[in-house]
């Protein structure tokens, strides 16, 4: 007896989109759950916006395929038109029409779905007063900020009511509350009908804070899938680990999993990694949180930082300059011969093989 | 200081030249027309001249909507739409650009006219290509160049793809999409395209000379030509002021309507670091139909014409043994090679003065350049006959039959074509990078030599090339204009054409427009060369 597969809300098979002889997108393969949310994180010029456009419609795919909702939308020889697809587009740069009102802009999508012009209105109103932009209704593009644009913009893709929908770094210029907002109301979509997101941004600390799971993505691949504490906690490599957060790299010798010898002193450590692990000089990736002042290990501060809520240190160590972050106010001065804890690490190479990107 | 009195300097020398080039002349036509009152004026125009304005403005008008449907699918076909041979089809889109019109006309009637090429292999000819039809459609193939141009700009700038998309994405349909969001944000360029195009086929001479009157068919510059170069009665002379002045009116009327029409300025939105093509592939029906299109309207007539300049006798058949070069040095005798030179002197004193009047302009600051720039547009819309016959009225007496004179009209006449890129590139210039230059210790005049000069030079290159071909081009002002000894080549040709030896004609219109083509390649270059001259010709 075969189960079958719960449909996914969007599914990319080996999609390669090339522009000219330029490959943008080699073989990306990702499945997005019905009210899953999936965040896109990598550097400009990784491929993001333009599988949003793939899967959106807006470009040819050259090779692959992508479904939606169980539907073929995309393949070699195939493009179903943008408005046949059940997606609604975030853009980047707002995408808003200047010769339409904030109110005709939202109604928009409303009116081509065949609802009469004062239900759409109405209805557009009621998603502008959601967004927080309800008295700029008559308003036209050049007359709005760049934050009021872009909650238009939001508005305009709630209005479509897709089953998935496209956000192309929506949040830049949000303030928080408001990208709360708009996060809840996502959520409250979801919940209600199953509506899933493909989010692309190069925010790390919004990227895990908004992810079911997160898709990093380099050169038009996805390098790493996986929950946000597991893109966290365990990068793929040293590229990966600098993209999901602040990381210092420190070079040490393990003696066993709980063992670590560093600059002549033997300290306990939880170490993890993807392999097994064996002795000998490593490279471990040593996350700010993961380490603590006060303890055996030698080091000197170098730059102190504080934040408010906590302080950030950087310790010049034997293993390597160290980020370190500690709740609370400063507890040391500059140049300060301080000792430290390592609590875990994630070792991403070995000295004498793979260092990592 | 020093700045201020270089400003001051500056805007004497601008304010003169336009009291020098277009105030007085028009001013002497205006005193002229009116001086014996409106009713005198109105009663001058008389029944032929009457006939002459009717045909002019329902000419203009159709050759308006023919050039704005065509450039509008064409804009749509090269710009959004993966279409096969892109730049290929652009290029042949743009070429009668660099064809002056009165040699599109000429090459129109040796394709399809009686004895033309379609005669001579199929046996058939275009009905009604000489007379008002003729008129219409060879003077639309010129102008869709023109509002292309313009169209594809103000998709550039306006039109973002990502606009279009958002609408796709919105639920709406290609058809839906190009109705609600396109065609709204296109209005604006279709507004300035289509005033362009209608002041331009007013203004034209050359065409309606040869298609016209085989068939008796005069507009308001054949009239005004006919009325100046073969009647000398005083009625005659009546008629020809009253019809400039009126032409005046006209083009004027057309600046003002299109500025309240088009002149709201829409931001940009939605601009786009997305992928610019879009996903489309275009129909196969309707490349057919461009490329069949291009090469009925460009491609054969211009072929017709090389032919008939290469074949040795007229009425022999277009075959290798009976072409021949021979033409070309029998066409380009002692005379004709005078008024090439007639031509070159002109078009290239003509481009040096435009662009030098641009750079003042340009140094005389950025507070009043908006205006400046809307008057020497609006000289620019006056029609070249009307520019004439006012040079004639005000310089006549000192000037008539030297180069002097034909020069002075084309700088009126041209003068926008060589401003308005450099007054454009200037307005893309930071003043930051004049101050960063004073702040690294250059003076004011090494800030501008080695800063503001190099990123201008695209621009002033590309408008003393424009003003040149148009120059190389000119007809309707020479022809008024000339004296025995300064005929320019193009008046020549024209002239030729009248007489009727079609392969003499055709070596001399193909040497021309080779010169012109050529420039036009040089211009093509000068954009690609440099990367900051992007958008120098929008």
């Amino acid at each position: 007896m075969t189960i079958p597969a719960p449909t996914l809300a969007l599914e990319a098979r080996a999609v390669a989109v090339r522009y000219g002889d330029a490959p943008v997108l080699a073989d990306l393969q990702l499945q997005v759950s019905a009210g899953e949310t999936m965040v896109l994180l990598g550097p400009s010029g990784s491929g993001k916006t333009t599988f949003l456009y793939a899967v959106a419609g807006f470009v040819e795919i050259a090779a692959g395929e992508l479904w939606i909702s169980g539907h073929l939308v995309s393949a070699a020889r195939t493009l179903v038109p943008p408005e046949d697809r059940d997606v609604a587009v975030v853009f980047q740069h707002y995408a808003l029409w200047p010769h339409l009102s904030a109110l005709d802009t939202v109604a928009y999508p409303l009116r081509r779905s065949g609802q009469p012009a004062n239900e759409a209105r109405r209805r557009a109103a009621d998603l502008l007063e959601l967004m927080g932009v309800g008295q700029l209704a008559a308003r036209r593009p050049a007359e709005l900020s760049g934050g009021e644009q872009q909650r238009v913009g939001v508005a305009r893709a709630l209005a479509r009511d897709a089953g998935l929908v496209l956000l192309d770094e929506p949040t830049a210029h949000l303030d928080a509350p408001l990208r709360a907002a708009l996060a809840a109301e996502l959520a409250d979509r979801r919940r209600r009908s199953g509506a899933a997101a493909v989010y692309a941004t190069h925010d790390v600390t919004e990227a895990l804070a908004i992810a079911d799971r997160v898709a990093l993505l380099r050169d038009g691949r996805v390098v790493q899938l996986g929950m946000p504490s597991e893109i966290y906690d365990a990068p793929v490599d040293l590229w990966a680990a600098r993209l999901s957060g602040p990381a210092s790299v420190l070079h040490a010798t393990v003696v066993n999993g709980g063992l670590v010898r560093l600059a002549d002193v033997e300290a306990p450590a939880a170490l993890a990694s993807r392999a097994v692990i064996g002795p000998g000089l490593a490279e471990l990736l040593v996350r700010p949180d993961w380490v603590s002042l006060g303890g055996p290990l030698p080091g000197r501060v170098t730059g102190i930082w504080f934040r408010g809520p906590h302080t950030d240190y950087r310790l010049e160590t034997p293993a390597g300059p160290l980020e370190l972050r500690e709740p609370g106010s400063p507890r040391a001065v500059e140049g300060e011969a301080v000792g430290w804890t390592l609590r875990r690490a994630w070792i991403i190479g070995s000295e004498d093989g793979d260092r990592g990107a | 200081m020093a700045e201020r009195r270089w400003r001051l300097a500056a805007w004497g020398g601008v304010l003169a030249a336009l009291g020098l080039l277009a105030a007085w002349p028009l001013a002497r036509l205006a005193a002229e027309g009116l001086g014996s009152g409106l009713g005198a004026l109105v009663g001058g125009i008389g029944g032929p001249g009457a006939g002459a304005i009717v045909n002019s403005l329902w000419v203009s008008l159709a050759v308006t909507g023919l050039a704005l449907a065509a450039g509008l699918a064409a804009a749509m076909l090269t710009e959004r739409s993966a279409v096969a041979g892109r730049s290929a089809l652009r290029l042949a889109i743009l070429a009668p650009l660099v064809i002056p019109d009165f040699v599109s006309a000429m090459s129109w009637t040796r394709a399809y006219g009686p004895v033309g090429l379609s005669h001579r292999l199929l046996g058939v000819e275009l009905p009604g290509l000489i007379g008002p039809a003729g008129i219409v459609v060879v003077l639309a193939v010129g102008a869709v160049p023109l509002a292309y141009l313009i169209l594809v700009g103000g998709m550039r700038v306006r039109a973002e793809p990502d606009l279009e998309r958002a609408a796709r994405a919105s639920g709406a349909g290609s058809w839906t999409a190009f109705r609600t969001v396109t065609l709204p944000l296109l209005w604006p360029a279709l507004v300035a395209a289509g005033g362009l195009v209608f002041v331009t086929s007013m203004n034209a001479f050359g065409t309606p000379a040869v298609l016209g009157r085989p068939a008796g068919f005069s507009t308001m510059t054949t009239r005004i030509y006919g009325d100046l170069a073969f009647a000398s009665s005083d009625e005659a002379f009546r008629r020809v002021i009253s019809l400039s002045v009126l032409m005046v009116v006209v083009a004027v009327s057309i600046v003002g309507v299109v500025d309240r029409l088009g002149g709201r300025a829409v931001p940009r939105t939605g601009v786009s670091t997305g992928p610019r093509a879009s996903a489309g592939r275009a129909p196969w029906w309707a490349t057919t139909v461009a490329w069949t299109v291009v090469t009925l309207a460009v491609l054969v007539p211009l072929a017709a014409l090389v032919l008939t300049a290469l074949t040795r006798a007229v009425g022999l058949a277009p075959v290798p043994a009976n072409l021949t070069v021979a033409n070309f040095g029998r066409a380009l005798d002692a005379r004709a090679l005078g008024d090439l030179g007639n031509s070159v002197l002109l078009a290239a004193g003509t481009a040096v003065a435009a662009v030098v009047l641009g750079l003042v302009a340009t140094a005389a600051g950025s507070r009043w350049r908006p205006r400046l720039n809307s008057v020497v547009t609006l000289t620019f819309a006056v029609p070249g006959s009307v520019l004439a016959v006012a040079m004639l009225l005000a310089y006549g007496s000192a000037l008539r039959d030297t180069l002097a004179i034909i020069g002075v009209a084309y700088l009126a006449k041209l003068w926008a074509l060589g401003q308005r890129p450099i007054s454009g590139a200037a307005d893309r210039l930071s003043g930051d990078l004049l101050y960063a230059a004073r702040a690294s210790g250059a003076s004011l005049l090494t800030a501008v030599r080695t800063v503001v000069l190099p990123l201008l030079a695209p621009a002033i290159a590309a408008g003393a090339i424009l003003v040149f071909v148009f120059a190389l081009h000119e007809v309707t002002i020479s022809i008024l204009l000339y004296g025995p000894r300064t005929a320019t080549l193009a008046v020549t040709i024209l002239n030729l054409q009248q007489v009727g030896d079609p392969v003499l004609t055709s070596a001399l219109a193909v040497v021309l427009t080779a010169v012109v083509a050529l420039l036009a390649g040089l211009l093509l270059l000068v954009v690609r060369r440099w990367p900051w001259a992007g958008g120098v010709l929008g």
